[in-house]
This record gives structure tokens, C-alpha cells and sequence, in this order.
């Protein structure tokens, strides 16, 4: 039997049907489990956070959706060594839920995506995420190829990894930092970064390598319709670009 | 109080004053509205009901459908910015939802005063409209792709919020806002927020013109926007429609707008052929003790109604309330059971066991008539000034600079443009926003709007005529064929004659338009009363959205110049007339309008399309602001952006004419009818944009193009 893909969806969440569709696309087997159905969670081996605005973020981006009871399965899963894979709002919630980094206390965060710096609003832009680890560190990034690019697009108004001098040294020393903005030729500099984060940071992964938590949208620019620069004769609904990380963990539960 | 027979309640008073007020009612435009074309081959569902529907193409035996509404939300966003805005998308969200569609895209021409300084009200409200809007679409995740501004001092104190949706149903799919036949005692499901004393006067305070002084009373009458639960909303939605289609069910459902619980109850029964009982104590509230009028007739946002047979009414309440637990999502949110359907064509409210209402249905929502008098427009026909060559060397960048033509990526880039992942062109890459709605289907939807105001300002009529046809072209130029036609009417003081007049010359325009080029206009709606204190209406604004449709999505126009040695060819009509352009602002000259020529638009659309079928066609843009030379620095500055160097050599009069058509790059124009299009240049390996010799590095139009709309959107 195929790993089971639970696509998790909070109130508020808005990006969980091309992340299911996406999923799909690449292999996976993946459903969607809304807040009511929490308890049936226990019985998917990965799980994907996408995107939105869970509880309206309040407080901030991803903190009140870290106490949802379905948090209590993810945390359990991820503790088991189970792919935990956040988008956007689901990249927010784990860094609040302790996961990732996940250089702290059990359930203590150490660092937030959090409000962009560059321009303190909403900012939704093209770019590309550039894999800035091994690898194999990442089970989910493992079918990557060295320093892969992956298009992608940034929708978000907290996005800006902050976190104390200490921690952001934890996060290079520990090889958290998964992955940086790049610009259409891996060049990484400051002008690839969309919302001033910490390190040009644009994803990160706990310890153990099964949770990685990555701002921008892959499945915005995944099949070969969504982009411009697609050959002639491609087959435009066919998966590409960022469906390239989709495979990778498709790949990493069989 | 005749045909009442006695003194009316006072929640009658308050149902028959919004159900009559002009917002609700059309009383006085619904006459000439008539004279717009609605059908058509492709039209599933023309005007009458929350959208309209449009065949959009078949995918696996199955015919799909393209819903779409257009509507303004003009005198909430003047006088609250941002909750004005927002209410303005998920009042539209909701019109196309209530279809049984799944919303895919939105769309918002704005109209704003001229911003002079990042502190004046006008950029307030620009700044504010646009967080609204972004704040409301991005939430509920929605893709915002397409969209114009303006800025004009005749909005300084009357900004235009107009907004369109999509969404995309099976044709057999289609929920309609009335009750179906054999409905005798189905129940009656109020959906959504608990209903507030927010937006009580609603329908009544768009019908005034608005005043500063009374600004601050007003606001009690704009409704508080909740995007986090429309989101849930809809989704629960989305699983009512999986349920009525697993058993085959026709049920009603109806977005709550004007007049509330009482405006949308009657009108869905009534319409059916049936009455209604509403009891209002079974009404979710948010304070306790508000007066039977407000429940029935405030308009409360995020609120929908369901009428359902009474079998599957307890699975209905299910999905909202325990499902998707609308009651943890806002406050005392829920759906709940308050009435239902009976044969006696009443309309009876009881609220703690008293009748405060008992009409007969037909009475309450049948049409009233208001003819009101008006002066008739002169059509400016005639004094057609034709420029000679212009000094393109000064005139190109500040063309390029000016605000109706610079950049407005830094307003749209608070959009979310991608989210669902159906995005095939985003928002200003190209004249119209494309998407694959259907998962796994090669069908496509393009969609753009239209209406320049400084072309109301001269000719109303020919305005409105223009938009169609801009609307129309945009769509053309990514490469889609059109099929249908929304718009919003936005217009002055009804009773003032002169101002009235514009409205209907502009009635008269779409209707020629829409004619002559076959365009069903298949929704629409109307906002009058856009005057200032001191009696001055806006710029005449017919705002046109136009649909297109692809049958394989890969046939899409790319945004962008593609390749060196390309032939630039003009089609369509290039009248060297200035009239209503930006360069004839800059220049400080005034004449009439380019003229329209119905023929020649149609054979231009035929001749891009062949180019498109003959696979010579690489890039193409539609002829408007700024005229052909902004057309193509768009074209370069996307080539620029996507890595390509390209750059063009063009010999032409006058560049910055808008006069319409489209500017083409073809691989081989041989092919092509050189009656309907004329040789302009042709593309090289440069960076440059080389005009009647005058040279310009492509990189610093950018620049000039980029920077101006950053101070006011930083």
C-alpha cells in the first residue's frame, strides 16, 4: 500500500486543493483532512500545511494554529520520523510549533516568519528557491539535485525569518537553513529576497531532516500552463518547475 | 398604504424602502437597460439573476460554464476605504458562489482622485481600497488577475471600487436564485455571519449622494467585512454543492445584499411563484435585543440563504455548523433553519410570536417604475484633429511616466495572483489575466476590463462604445476569443437631467457595441448618485469586463517581444486622432474621440487570431493608453524581464496615438492581409527601442515606466 498523504486544513487555510491536485500529479496519495476530522490523522504516514491565513493569523502568522488539535498528530508524527512538509502559512506554523528549526524545547520556537521588512505589507512576487543544503540532509529534498532551483511564487505578508543572534547561529551551525532565494540563475544576493529574511532565508529544516518548512509557493508554478517560459510542443498540463520538490517527497515515502 | 389597506408596520416600511430604493429596484435605469443585447449561442444564463453565465467549452463530455458579476462598491469606499473595498469582493465572491460555482479569479477597476502627496484623502483612499481588496481576495484565496486605475480629479471625492468575479460550473450544475417547482414547505437555511446592526440602511445610503458632513453617520451604514469566515464559507459551500449533486437535488441559494434577510427571502420565493414565512427568532444575532426591522432588512455581510427540501435541511446544517464549525469561526456564526416556503404568496415575518409583517409577495419585489427626464448627450462627432509628428524624444517618457500609463505593479503586487495554482498569465504581464480553471482540462478563461475616463469625459456614449471594444481587444491580444460582456454603469445624480443623460447615451453606446461585435452583456449593475457636495459627477464610466475562452490554454500570447527579426505590424484602425489620449493632456489640446469602425475591429480580431492558428503570431498588445509606442515598450520591458534581448526599430507619424488596434510581432507577415494592418518596424538583438531615429535604452523606459506609483505604494 501507498504512503497516505494527509493535506492538512485549518480554518482559514486557502491553498489546500493545488496542493492535493499537485500532490496527486507527482505520485502521491494525498486527501484532504479538515480541523473536524483531526483524530483521523493518525492514520496518514506524511502531511503537507499549505498555505493561507489559519485563524485569521491572528496573533501572528501560524501561532494559534500551532495549538490546533490537529498539531497534536503532527507533532507526535514528526517526533516518529514521519515527512512534515509546511508551505507558506504551513512553513509559519511549524517554526511556532517548535518543529523547525526545532533547536529548542519541545514546543518552544526559536524563530518566526514574520512580518516582511523590505515593505511591511503583502507582497506576492515570482521567485526561486535555491537548495542550500545536501541533499540527503532533508528527506524531502533528497531526490534534489545539488543546489537545485526551484521556481516559486512568494504571497505573503510575514515571511522574514527573525530570531536572536544565538539562534540564527544555531540554525547555520545545526545546517538548518534549507533554503535561500535565488534569482533566475541561482545568483543569491539581496535583491532576490522579497521580504529582508534573515540570511536570505526561504526554508528551513529541523534536526532530524524530516520536517522542512519553506515559505514561497512550489505548487503556484508547478505545471507547465503556469509558465511563461515553457518549450513549445510541452504539454501544458503536465507537472513541472516547482512540482520538481513535490517529486522529491513523493519519492522519499516510497 | 393604498393596497395595504391599513397603516404599514414599521418593518414594512423599512422592507418596502429598501426593496424601492434604486439599489435594489432599478426603478429608473431598468427601462433603458433593456436595450442591452443578452443573448447570444454561448449565453447559459443572461441577466436577472446574482451572475450570468457563459458557455465556456466541453472537457470530458461535460460542458462547463464561466460565471460572472461585476459591481461597485463606490460610496462605502469613499467614505470607509478599506472595509469598503473588502466588502466590495466578497459581496461579488458571494454573487458568483450563490450560483453553485467555484469562485476562481477577481478583477477590480479602480477610479481614484488625483493623488497629490502621499498625505491627501484621495491617497488615503487609494492606499486603503487596495488593502482592502487585497486584504479581502488574498485571504479568501481568490487570484486577483486583472484590473485598471485612474486617476482623475473628477474621483477626488467620488473614488470608483468596481469589482468582477469568476467562478466555473457545470452547466447541469447551475443553482438558481428562485425555488424550484413543487417547493410547497422547504425550509428556508440562513448561512453566515450572526446577523449585526452593521449595514442597517444600506441599499438607501448608496442611493445618496454623499457629503463629508455626514460622512461620519454614514459609516454606521457600511457593512464590517470578514474575509477569514467567507473563506470557510465557501468552502462549506463547495460541499453543500457536492451533496446536491450526489442526490440530485435543485435547490435555491441566494447571496444576502440589499434589503437582507427580507430582500432575499422574498425575492427567492416570490420569484418561484410562492410566499414565504420567516420567523425571526430563529435568526443567529450578534447582540441580543435589536428591533425586528434591523434583523430582517440589516445587511449584515458573509450571509447567504439556502432553500432546501426539508429532507436534506439537517445535512445542510451539518456541514456548516459541525463540518466546517462556523460557530468557532466567528461569533454565533451558523447556518439555521428561519422559515419556510408556503403556496400563499404572503410574505409573513413573525418575530416573538407577533406578525410584523404580511404582505403579498408580489407587491413587495415586483418592479416599480421611476421615469425620470433627461437632457439628451450630444454625440461629439466631427472637429476630428489630427496631429502631425510629434517630439517622441520628450513626449515617449513622460508618456511612459504619467499616471494613467507608469506601472501599477506596485499596486497589484498586493494581490495574490496564483493562489489555486491555476495561473497561466498573471496581472499585468499582458492586457488580460489568463487562467486553466479545471484541473486536468486544457480549457482557459481570459478576462480584462475596460473604461477610460477621460474619454467619458468628452463623449459618454462613444466612452462606453470605446470600452467594449478595448475590453474586447485586451482579451484578443493573449490570444482568447470573447464571449460575453459584463459591466458596471457608474454615473451621476439620475435626478439631474444632464447627469441622467450620461447614463443613458451610455446605455445606447454598450448596446451599440455589444451589437455590433456580438458580445452578450450577461450581468451587470448599476451605481448612480456619484456626486460631490457641490454637485459634480464623476466622469462618465461605463467600466466593460470582457471574457474570453480558450479551447487549449497553450495557444495563449505570451506576454513579452520573443525574437530578433520579427515584423511589428499595426491591425486594426490606427486613426492618427488624439482626442481623450494622455498625449493630448500633455500636449493641452482637446477634440473628439477616435471614431469606431465595427467592421475593421472585427477584421482585425480575425486578423490576429489567423496569425495565432498559422503559428506565426509571437507577441502581441492591444493599442490603448499611451498609445502604440507604450504598447511596445510593455512588450520589450517583458522580454527584458524575462531575459530576452529584444529591442525594436519603428517608423512611425505619430506613435502616441491611441486610436486603437493592436500592435503585433509577426515571424513571417506574408501571410497577412496588409489591407488590415500596416508594417511599423521590426524587432532586433539590441536593448534598445529605436523611434523615427530617436534612440531609447529599453532599461531606463523601464525605469521611468516603474518608479512613479512606488510613493504613493511604497
Amino acid at each position: 500500500m501507498s504512503a497516505r498523504i494527509a493535506v492538512l486544513v485549518f480554518p482559514g487555510t486557502n491553498s489546500e486543493d493545488e496542493t492535493v491536485r499537485l500532490m496527486r500529479d507527482c505520485g502521491g496519495d494525498a486527501e484532504l483532512v479538515h480541523w473536524s476530522q483531526a483524530e483521523t490523522l493518525a492514520q496518514y504516514d506524511a502531511f503537507v500545511l499549505s498555505g493561507g491565513f489559519a485563524y485569521e493569523d491572528r496573533i501572528r502568522a501560524g501561532a494559534v494554529a500551532a495549538h490546533d488539535r490537529m498539531m497534536d498528530f503532527v507533532l507526535t508524527a514528526a517526533n516518529a520520523g514521519k515527512l512534515v512538509f509546511g508551505i507558506c502559512n504551513g512553513a509559519q506554523i511549524l517554526l511556532e510549533a517548535g518543529l523547525v528549526p526545532g533547536t529548542g524545547p519541545v514546543g518552544r520556537p526559536t524563530a518566526a516568519f514574520t512580518k516582511n521588512a523590505r515593505a511591511p505589507h503583502f507582497v506576492c512576487r515570482h521567485v526561486y528557491l535555491k537548495l542550500a543544503i545536501e541533499p540527503a540532509r532533508c528527506a524531502i529534498t533528497a531526490a534534489l539535485p545539488t543546489g537545485a532551483l526551484v521556481p516559486a511564487w512568494a504571497a505573503h505578508a510575514e515571511g522574514r525569518l527573525a530570531a536572536t543572534d544565538d539562534h540564527l547561529n544555531e540554525i547555520v551551525a545545526g545546517n538548518h537553513l534549507a533554503f535561500v532565494y535565488a534569482d533566475a540563475n541561482g545568483v543569491v544576493d539581496e535583491a532576490a529576497v522579497p521580504n529582508g529574511s534573515a540570511m536570505g532565508c526561504a526554508g528551513l529544516v529541523n534536526r532530524a531532516g524530516n520536517v522542512l518548512a519553506i515559505m514561497p509557493h512550489p505548487e503556484r508554478d508547478a505545471w507547465n500552463f503556469n509558465h511563461l517560459d515553457r518549450r513549445e510542443g510541452d504539454d501544458v498540463l503536465a507537472p513541472s518547475g516547482g512540482a520538481l520538490l513535490f517529486q522529491s517527497f513523493v519519492q522519499a515515502l516510497s | 398604504m393604498e393596497r395595504l389597506g391599513r397603516q404599514p408596520s414599521t418593518v414594512e416600511l423599512h422592507a418596502f424602502d429598501a426593496q424601492w430604493s434604486e439599489h435594489c429596484s432599478y426603478k429608473s435605469s431598468r427601462r433603458h437597460l433593456k436595450r442591452l443585447p443578452t443573448n447570444g449561442a454561448g449565453v447559459v444564463l443572461g441577466p436577472g439573476e446574482d451572475a450570468g453565465v457563459l458557455h465556456l467549452g466541453v472537457h470530458n463530455g461535460e460542458r462547463f460554464a464561466v460565471v460572472v458579476a461585476h459591481e461597485s462598491h463606490n460610496h462605502p469606499s469613499q467614505v470607509v476605504p478599506f472595509e469598503g473595498a473588502a466588502t466590495g469582493i466578497g459581496g461579488i465572491v458571494r454573487d458568483v458562489l450563490c450560483m453553485g460555482a467555484e469562485v476562481i479569479a477577481v478583477a477590480d477597476p479602480l477610479r481614484f482622485g488625483m493623488v497629490d502627496g502621499t498625505q491627501t484623502h484621495q491617497a488615503y483612499v487609494a492606499r486603503s481600497v487596495v488593502d482592502g481588496i487585497g486584504a479581502y481576495g488574498n485571504a479568501i484565496g481568490v487570484p486577483n488577475i486583472a484590473g485598471d486605475v485612474y486617476f482623475d480629479h473628477g474621483f477626488d471625492e467620488n473614488c470608483l471600487v468596481n469589482v468582477v468575479a469568476l467562478g466555473i460550473v457545470k452547466e447541469t450544475d447551475v443553482i438558481h436564485s428562485y425555488v424550484p417547482k413543487d417547493a410547497e414547505g422547504w425550509q428556508i437555511v440562513l448561512v453566515g455571519k450572526a446577523t449585526d446592526p452593521s449595514g442597517f440602511g444600506g441599499a438607501s445610503f448608496s442611493s445618496l449622494t454623499l457629503d463629508a458632513r455626514d460622512a461620519e453617520l454614514n459609516k454606521g451604514a457600511v457593512q464590517v467585512p470578514d474575509p477569514f469566515l467567507k473563506n470557510v464559507l465557501m468552502r462549506a459551500s463547495y460541499r453543500v454543492f457536492m451533496l446536491l449533486r450526489e442526490l440530485k437535488i435543485t435547490a435555491a441559494f441566494k447571496d444576502l445584499g440589499a434589503g437582507g434577510i427580507m430582500g432575499c427571502s422574498a425575492e427567492m420565493t416570490s420569484h418561484g411563484g410562492y410566499g414565504a414565512e420567516i420567523d425571526l427568532d430563529g435568526v443567529n444575532v450578534a447582540v441580543e435585543g435589536m428591533a425586528p426591522e434591523v434583523i430582517a432588512v440589516g445587511e449584515t455581510q458573509e450571509r447567504l440563504l439556502w432553500v432546501v427540501p426539508p429532507e436534506i435541511a439537517p445535512e445542510v446544517l451539518r456541514i456548516y455548523n459541525e463540518v466546517f464549525t462556523l460557530p468557532d469561526v466567528a461569533y454565533n456564526a451558523r447556518a439555521t433553519a428561519i422559515g419556510r416556503v408556503t403556496t400563499e404568496r404572503r410574505y409573513v415575518v413573525r418575530h416573538r410570536g407577533s406578525v410584523v409583517m404580511d404582505v403579498e409577495s408580489e407587491f413587495l419585489t415586483g418592479a416599480i417604475h421611476d421615469e425620470l427626464p433627461y437632457t439628451e448627450v450630444i454625440h461629439h462627432a466631427g472637429a476630428v484633429e489630427e496631429l502631425p509628428a510629434v517630439d517622441v524624444e520628450t513626449l515617449f517618457p513622460k508618456v511612459l511616466a504619467h499616471h494613467d500609463v507608469c506601472s501599477r505593479e506596485p499596486l497589484y503586487r498586493r494581490y495574490d495572483a496564483v493562489v489555486r495554482g491555476m495561473t497561466v498569465v498573471v496581472r499585468g504581464r499582458a492586457d488580460a489575466g489568463v487562467l486553466a480553471p479545471i484541473a486536468g482540462s486544457r480549457l482557459g478563461v481570459a478576462l480584462a476590463v475596460a473604461g477610460n475616463p477621460r474619454y467619458g469625459r468628452i463623449d459618454p456614449g462613444y466612452a462606453a462604445e470605446h470600452a467594449v471594444v478595448e475590453a474586447m481587444r485586451r482579451v484578443v491580444a493573449v490570444g482568447a476569443r470573447p464571449i460575453g460582456l459584463t459591466n458596471c454603469l457608474n454615473f451621476g445624480n439620475p435626478r439631474k437631467p444632464e447627469q441622467y443623460g450620461e447614463f443613458v447615451a451610455a446605455v445606447d453606446g454598450l448596446a451599440r457595441a455589444a451589437t455590433a461585435l456580438d458580445l452578450p452583456i450577461v450581468s451587470g449593475n448599476v451605481s448612480l448618485y456619484n456626486e460631490s457636495p457641490e454637485g459634480l459627477a464623476v466622469p462618465a464610466s461605463a467600466i466593460v469586463a470582457c471574457v474570453g475562452a480558450f479551447e487549449d490554454v497553450a495557444e495563449v500570447v505570451t506576454p513579452g517581444l520573443k525574437a530578433p527579426g520579427s515584423a511589428l505590424l499595426w491591425v486594426g484602425s490606427r486613426e492618427l486622432v488624439i482626442g481623450g489620449s494622455v498625449l493630448a493632456e500633455l500636449l493641452g489640446t482637446e477634440s473628439a474621440l477616435p471614431h469606431i469602425s465595427y467592421g475593421a475591429e472585427r477584421a482585425a480580431v480575425a486578423i490576429v487570431h489567423d496569425a495565432i492558428a498559422r503559428g506565426v503570431l509571437r507577441s502581441c498588445h492591444a493599442i490603448r493608453d499611451g498609445g502604440m509606442l507604450t504598447a511596445l515598450a510593455r512588450l520589450a520591458f517583458d522580454a527584458m524581464q524575462q531575459g530576452r534581448r529584444v529591442g525594436a526599430e519603428i517608423d512611425f507619424g505619430n506613435p502616441l496615438c491611441e486610436a486603437g488596434g493592436f500592435l503585433c510581432e509577426v515571424s513571417d507577415d506574408s501571410g497577412i492581409d496588409l489591407t488590415g494592418a500596416l508594417r511599423v518596424g521590426k524587432t532586433n538583438d539590441t536593448s534598445e527601442l529605436i523611434v523615427n531615429g530617436v534612440r531609447f535604452e529599453i532599461a531606463r523606459l523601464y525605469e521611468t515606466w516603474s518608479a512613479p506609483l512606488a510613493a504613493i505604494y511604497p
